[in-house]
């Protein structure tokens, strides 16, 4: 509700990306016949990969398909150079479904794609080392605050702290790389970190030191929440509303919320 | 990664590699003359040895056997399709007879320069690592000026990171160096500057997650490939200025800063200069570095050519938030004036279109001149402080600001050319605002992609065209506007000054054209295939002189189309070269 709050704020603004331009001849338009089967295709970095991938098999149980899956589509740049490039490549040649989008109020994917409902929404969260802490107003205002760098999380951190007076805000750093980042938390350059509860759960994975941290109250900053949906190809306006469907069913008789309890994520089914 | 063109460009790269080893007619350029360290500080008029014909960087030729008098006559000798899909930034190489042309997805091929027929070709097996790929194949799209000559080899850099050196003779692999890790985002986009036994490059991929902290020139050896030195863009602990100037956001926390141009090099004092871009993210608003200058992004340096050092340096636009690169080429020029010898570096260095002239041997600012509309940069003091206009700064997540010139230009990667006999610099711009606003605009949930919203390229204002060609008259003192030729479509190539008074270039409307350069009056045009692209050159074989036009899909033509939507753009790449030449005399 926060979110919504802040993105009705802000202006939509058509979006094209500095270089989104693709030689027509890497477009196939023909149509795939794909007989009984659906392909979603999976960003090998994303942070929701696998649980992506159950979804999207559940989604294609739900519709009585076949699955066939592509895997890739990592490493662009933090400025999105080449990205929707590539994704239109992908989208018009090979993929029914792009798994593990964020779904936001004013989409900016271009229109040769919609985007699903969300199938699960889990929070941005406040992780620290200090037992005394109990929400961010805890952490003293010359602490630094590391962020998931470019997430929705970090939008709100900074829309948040533009609204205050410069004394009242913490210093933030942005942060691609979360094992770093908690390294600056456990040697005291950082008081905290602020990334989103998925991305926690695969450093903990990665790192079991990371288990020690707390989650605390993110207030005075507004909560946030990545709502994770589906890129459905333009050309099949039909799969769209299917999938939807398919969707609304998993939400409905506690499937997703089964599955994020399995993955350990917090948050909840559908938006 | 382009899900399962991968797999299918692989099989097919693969099977074309053993082809071209075997069954196909890969040729052999007998008794290759070698190019030599002398051969790079006078290039032969008769031949284009290097990305700009010379170490100047200043894309001028000697040669005037097409000239003013004679150019209207200009006829096609042959034409070459240029292998793959891609995006037309070719650089075309002619040395002892034999034209080199590096196309995209890291394909070299060596051509006949007389009659266009191809004697061998080279196609770089990529790597196949499905969750790095991302960026590399897109930038492998782009077909640029990615090689270099020396000795007996042709010297390439690569998507995934690498020199690959190559037996000019046959295209065969003499050796390769992987020169950084392109599993973590590192990527080539220009070419290396052959120097004294050393190849020097600039690596791309500085605005991936991964390449946090450092961005880089480098050195390596050109016989062996050891690396000899490598300096920094954006973490220069030798300077305290410079890491002031990121406000409290340490090394690890910065991107950017790639010099995306081939530099230049002056012998006389063995410096190199080298282009910067802009800083990661783009807004300081996400970046976190405050009113921070963020050095050295969009910024000159001088280094030395043997060790790396940092001579100097010069910022051109400080405390960027609006992705206005300042990475493009750098050129030098040396006159005359009261009989001494005033050596400058002088460049239209950034996309906002504002052209510099600084000292050589200091970096002192000497004069600047505004060509395209802007409205960044408000004033240049005269010590060369460049202040921004810090309105246009967002200081909100979603607020949006008309910034003139656009994220495509201004000026692009698309190079300007100094002519040394009537002391001209000519630059091909667009004019062209968007409108800009910081958001974090999340693509794949999670992943740090995607930052500032940039609107559709618009014209300025009360302008009607696209595209200026602007004459520069260069002094130590000024650059002043000699002569500037509009046109509706945007400029899409490079330009070429002769010794023949002319300027060659084009536009996305597929007309290449020569320019009086005395007054810009329009003396030959042609209107081909496909936008003009690349970097047009000359080269002369058996006493007749040839002009080599690149066309193909440009993103500088498609970006702002709709300012010239009567003027269709082709659907197809089209991506080839075109080479004129005089009518035999009778």
């Amino acid at each position: 509700m926060m979110l919504r709050g802040l993105m009705a704020g802000m202006a939509l603004v058509i979006s094209v990306p500095a270089f989104a331009q693709v030689p027509p001849e890497l477009l196939n338009n023909t149509r795939r016949q794909n007989g009984e089967s659906i392909t979603a295709c999976f960003d090998t970095t994303a942070t929701t990969l696998e649980f992506d991938r159950e979804v999207a098999k559940l989604i294609a149980d739900s519709l009585f398909v076949d699955l066939q899956t592509r895997d890739g589509f990592g490493g662009f740049p933090i400025d999105g150079a080449g990205f929707m490039d590539e994704l239109q490549i992908a989208m018009t040649n090979t993929c029914d479904l792009f798994m593990g989008i964020s779904v936001q109020v004013n989409s900016q994917f271009p229109e040769w794609v919609a985007v699903s409902r969300p199938y699960a929404s889990m929070p941005f969260v406040l992780a620290v080392e200090n037992p005394d802490w109990q929400s961010l107003a805890d952490i003293p205002r010359d602490r630094k605050i590391g962020t998931a760098l470019q997430s929705l999380g970090e939008l709100v951190f900074i829309t948040w702290a533009q609204q205050q007076p410069e004394a009242e805000r913490w210093k933030r750093l942005p942060y691609a790389n979360f094992e770093l980042m908690l390294k600056r938390v456990q040697d005291e350059s950082l008081g905290g970190m602020l990334l989103w509860q998925p991305s926690l759960v695969k450093l903990e994975q990665a790192v079991p030191a990371a288990k020690s941290l707390r989650i605390i109250d993110l207030n005075p900053v507004p909560a946030v929440d990545v709502h994770v949906g589906a890129l459905v190809s333009s050309k099949d306006s039909f799969l769209r509303s299917q999938v939807d469907e398919a969707i609304d069913a998993l939400v409905a008789d506690g499937t997703i919320t089964a599955l994020m309890e399995r993955y350990g994520y917090t948050g909840h089914a559908g938006e | 990664m382009k899900l399962g063109l991968l797999k299918t460009c692989l099989i097919a790269t693969t099977a074309l590699l053993m082809l071209g080893t075997a069954a196909q007619a890969q040729g052999v350029r007998e008794n290759y003359k070698p190019v030599t360290d002398e051969m790079l500080l006078n290039p032969p008029a008769e031949e284009w040895l290097m990305w700009r014909g010379n170490y100047a960087n200043q894309g001028y030729s000697e040669l005037d056997q097409i000239n003013k008098d004679n150019v209207s006559g200009l006829q096609l000798a042959w034409a070459w399709p240029m292998a793959d899909v891609g995006i037309q930034e070719t650089a075309p190489l002619v040395h002892d007879g034999v034209m080199f042309l590096q196309t995209n997805n890291n394909i070299v091929e060596a051509l006949d320069a007389k009659t266009g027929d191809r004697i061998w070709q080279y196609r770089h097996v990529l790597p196949e690592l499905p969750s790095a790929w991302g960026y590399q194949i897109n930038q492998a799209r782009r077909q640029k000026n990615s090689i270099a000559l020396y000795g007996d080899k042709v010297i390439l850099t690569t998507v995934d990171a690498k020199i690959v050196v190559l037996n000019a003779a046959d295209g065969t692999v003499a050796w390769e160096k992987q020169v950084l890790d392109y599993q973590i985002g590192y990527s080539y986009t220009v070419g290396p500057l052959i120097v004294k036994d050393k190849i020097i490059s600039a690596i791309s991929g500085c605005s991936i997650a991964g390449t946090a902290g450092g961005c880089f020139i480098l050195a390596h050896d050109v016989n062996t490939g050891e690396e000899l030195w490598r300096f920094n863009t954006i973490d220069d602990p030798n300077n305290p200025a410079q890491q002031e100037s990121w406000g409290e956001v340490p090394a690890e926390n910065r991107w950017g800063g790639t010099p995306w141009a081939t530099g230049a090099y002056d012998p006389e004092t063995n410096v190199t200069f080298w282009g910067v871009g802009m800083p990661g993210p783009y807004a300081e608003l996400i970046r976190g570095s405050g009113d921070g200058s963020v050095l050295y992004t969009n910024s000159t340096l001088a280094l030395d050519a043997d060790t790396g050092e940092l001579k100097w340096y010069y910022q051109h636009l400080p405390r960027d938030n609006w992705d206005l690169d300042s990475p493009f080429e750098r050129i030098l020029v040396s006159q005359e004036v009261d009989g001494k010898m005033a050596n400058m570096v002088v460049s239209v260095p950034g996309k906002n279109g504002i052209a510099f002239g600084l000292d050589r041997d200091t970096g002192k600012y000497l004069w600047s001149k505004e060509t395209v509309q802007q409205n960044v940069v408000t004033s240049i003091d005269p010590d060369g402080t460049v202040n921004i206009n810090q309105d246009l700064i967002s200081t909100a997540v979603g607020e949006s600001h008309l910034i003139c010139t656009s994220v495509s230009g201004g000026k692009l990667w698309m190079a300007g050319s100094y002519s040394p006999k009537t002391q001209t610099f000519f630059v091909p711009l667009t004019e062209a605002c968007n409108t800009v606003a910081p958001t974090q605009t999340e693509f794949t949930a999670g992943n740090a992609v995607g930052a500032v919203k940039f609107g559709p390229r618009v014209l300025p204002e009360g302008i009607t065209e696209a595209g200026l060609v602007q004459a520069l008259s260069v002094s130590p003192t000024e650059g002043d506007s000699k002569w500037q030729a509009r046109s509706r479509p945007s400029m899409t190539s490079s330009l070429l000054a002769t010794a023949g008074d002319l300027v060659f270039g084009g536009d996305a409307g597929r007309f290449v054209k020569a320019w009086d350069q005395e007054t810009g009056e329009v003396l030959w045009e042609q209107r081909l295939n496909a936008p003009i692209g690349g970097y047009p050159m000359t080269y002369e074989l058996d006493g007749e002189q040839y002009l080599v036009i690149p066309t193909g899909y440009s993103n500088a033509a498609s970006s702002i189309s709709s300012a010239f939507p009567e003027i269709p753009l082709p659907t197809g790449t089209g991506n080839s070269i075109f080479v004129f030449k005089l009518p035999a005399a009778k």
